[in-house]
């Protein structure tokens, strides 16, 4: 189990507009079952938090166990309030939020966490070495100690060889790669990276992105918040998605639009004889309609555009009905399954975050 | 602290982590850096050494004069002049060893401490609301108490480099000047006076500078309350003095009730205190302690409801 939405899908309704957001709850990703009854490793319970007369998170449950789990949302849905709270920075106005069964706001229960945070506002006095040396400090290292995890961390984030120079001379890309070093001095079970991508060259981006897998991969959870949602897929399809407080779904892309029963998923699909095909398809219980569209530029036949219910279901009886009918596809591609598409859904409007 | 080894790739650190007492030292320390990288502060701290440097040369000065005019009058471009009127002018400062000694140095010291406590505020503590770089602090395992105690180590040490330091210095100085081993021995309760001076300096002004620093956070505004409370309040308070003829009216001077409360320390006799009528010492002791209270309870209160909030 990674992530778990614990009360069960509540609508989330009374938003004004013309869409009414709901708790769209995917069914837990398949894994080994917890070997012993340790707590989880972020526990969100009944959290919420106001910021005067404005509610920022709302009855927020949320269990966080492993793996990389990527937040996303609309600006101001509540993401970095989130973060903060899972790292004890603020304290939940209502509900408990927990470490390993810590309270986030008891200084041990940062012991098991590294924050990397979307502001960068370092002392430009001090060098890269000299900042993460310093939090290392922070952390109850010894000098020597210290030491050592500094030129440690630095190497894994390439800043080795640039530590030494003032952080005011830092381009944005090294200023976050000094912000993530910092979060990984102490070898924490938890990673909450808020926007660490942001200002990142391609090529550093997929640097970072080969370190969190690695991280992953080490039996660390990541807990992710961006707006670069094509970056995110590739790291990860578990996502928590939030919206204006709440949170809208959990769990992977596919599961999460396996439940949109309201967006019919369309795919396309390149066929010999179209028509033929769409006549069959047309037969099979998902499948709401098919259009068939004019040939792309630079083909020559027609292209199928089908509107089916239940993709994992639709993705079986479309394989069946291949393999019975000994179809060439030549072409078949989903149009919205794709993290900015199940945004779209579920926030309305584009999708853009 | 599990597979560091395979983090990091370095054999595993066997040892324990020190608690946040000692991350409050390591912030201390880190702060105090960062405020010597100023060059502002090197002008002050070098107004500061001045002042140390002319007491301490006036307090020799005034015993050599002593020691080497044999006479009672001593002829000055040809005018007799009695020798002790030569060192009149420093009569105020009571530059003899004696707890006055000591009080009107920290009195003296209390003009530049001011304004490097303002700057202090506002780069320590100010900056870290100001520009948001509290939650790269507050990230790691310390409490807010921890940090708001490194802080206070960090500007404690500025308070007592400034006031407490120096009057030691005098005071081993002013055994060296007089019979070392009679001075000494019958000045140890100056001595302890001075440690105690220090220490209600180190208290109250950490405690304010702290509270100042997490209300207003600027540099500007933080200097502009700090001499409204350090030099208009005195002007103020003396005003109503005379017009009132309650001495009273001197307790809303807080460096004066400082140096009420570090002269008590000294034992000095109330009534040689100068400008009189002074309140009396456990008046300046309440003020001072209320002022103490009222940071804690401003303080308490901003960090439980402490919201870092870009």
């Amino acid at each position: 189990m990674n992530v778990e939405q614990r009360t069960p899908g509540v609508p989330v309704g009374g938003f004004p507009g013309r869409w009414e957001p709901r708790a769209v709850v995917a069914p837990p990703r398949e894994g080994p079952a917890p070997l012993s009854s340790e707590p989880p490793l972020l526990l969100f319970e009944q959290v919420s938090k106001w910021y005067g007369p404005v509610l920022a998170l709302n009855q927020i449950t949320l269990e966080l166990t492993g793996g990389i789990t990527g937040l996303v949302g609309a600006n101001g849905a509540g993401k970095s309030t989130l973060l903060r709270m899972a790292n004890g920075q603020i304290q939940p106005t209502m509900g408990r939020v927990t470490i390993r069964g810590v309270d986030a706001w008891d200084w041990r229960a940062r012991r098991l966490v590294g924050y990397c945070p979307d502001v960068d506002a370092f002392y430009e006095d001090l060098s890269g070495r000299r900042f993460v040396w310093t939090m290392a400090r922070l952390c109850g290292y010894t000098r020597r100690e210290a030491t050592r995890r500094t030129q440690a961390v630095l190497e894994r984030v390439g800043m080795a060889t640039r530590a030494d120079r003032k952080l005011r001379g830092y381009s944005k890309g090294m200023r976050q790669r000094i912000k993530l070093a910092q979060a990984l001095l102490h070898d924490p079970e938890l990673l909450i990276l808020d926007e660490p991508l942001s200002g990142i060259d391609p090529i550093g981006r997929q640097e970072l992105l080969e370190l969190f897998q690695s991280l992953a991969a080490q039996g660390k959870c990541l807990l992710i918040s961006s707006h670069e949602l094509e970056a995110l897929e590739k790291l990860t399809n578990h996502v928590v998605i939030m919206a204006r407080g709440r949170i809208a779904a959990v769990g992977t892309l596919p599961q999460i639009r396996d439940l949109l029963d309201d967006y019919p998923l369309s795919v396309r699909i390149d066929v010999a004889q179209p028509r033929q095909v769409a006549r069959l398809l047309l037969h099979l219980p998902e499948v709401l309609a098919v259009d068939v569209s004019p040939p792309l530029p630079h083909e020559t036949s027609e292209t199928l555009v089908v509107k089916a219910t239940h993709p994992q279901r639709f993705y079986q009886q479309f394989g069946h009905l291949v393999v019975e009918h000994g179809l060439n596809i030549r072409r078949f591609e989903p149009l919205d399954e794709s993290a900015h598409a199940i945004l779209g859904y579920l926030l309305g409007g584009s999708g853009k975050t | 602290m599990a597979q560091t080894d395979t983090l990091l790739r370095y054999r595993p650190w066997r040892g324990v982590p020190q608690g946040p007492w000692q991350a409050a030292v390591a912030l201390a320390r880190v702060s105090l850096k960062l405020l010597i990288r100023r060059r502002l502060m090197w002008g002050l701290f070098a107004l500061a050494l001045l002042v140390f440097f002319f007491f301490f040369y006036a307090q020799y000065l005034v015993v050599w004069i002593e020691n080497q005019l044999a006479t009672d009058t001593i002829r000055f471009a040809g005018v007799p002049v009695n020798a002790k009127n030569l060192t009149r002018f420093l009569d105020r400062l009571s530059l003899n060893g004696t707890e006055h000694t000591f009080g009107n140095f920290i009195w003296y010291q209390g003009y530049v401490l001011v304004i490097v406590l303002a700057l202090a505020g506002s780069v320590l503590i100010g900056n870290d609301f100001f520009h948001g770089s509290l939650p790269f602090y507050l990230s790691k395992p310390i409490g807010r108490w921890h940090y708001l105690l490194g802080k206070s180590l960090a500007v404690g040490v500025l308070i007592n480099l400034l006031t407490t330091v120096p009057a030691m210095v005098l005071w081993v100085q002013a055994g060296l000047l007089y019979d070392w081993q009679t001075y000494y021995f019958n000045n140890l309760s100056l001595l302890l006076g001075i440690i105690g001076y220090g220490l209600v300096l180190t208290v109250t002004l950490s405690v304010l500078v702290m509270a100042t620093a997490v209300w207003l956070r600027r540099t500007v505004p933080l200097a502009m309350v700090w001499m409204g409370l350090f030099a208009l309040l005195p002007m103020l308070a003396g005003w109503l003095v005379d017009a009132t003829k309650d001495e009273r009216w001197r307790l809303i001077d807080l460096w004066n009730n400082l140096y009420l409360c570090g002269l008590s320390c000294l034992q000095t006799d109330h009534a040689t205190i100068r400008p009189a009528p002074q309140p009396d010492f456990g008046l300046a002791w309440i003020a001072v302690g209320l002022v103490v209270v009222v940071c804690l309870a401003y303080l308490r209160r901003r960090i439980q409801a402490v919201e870092i909030v870009a």
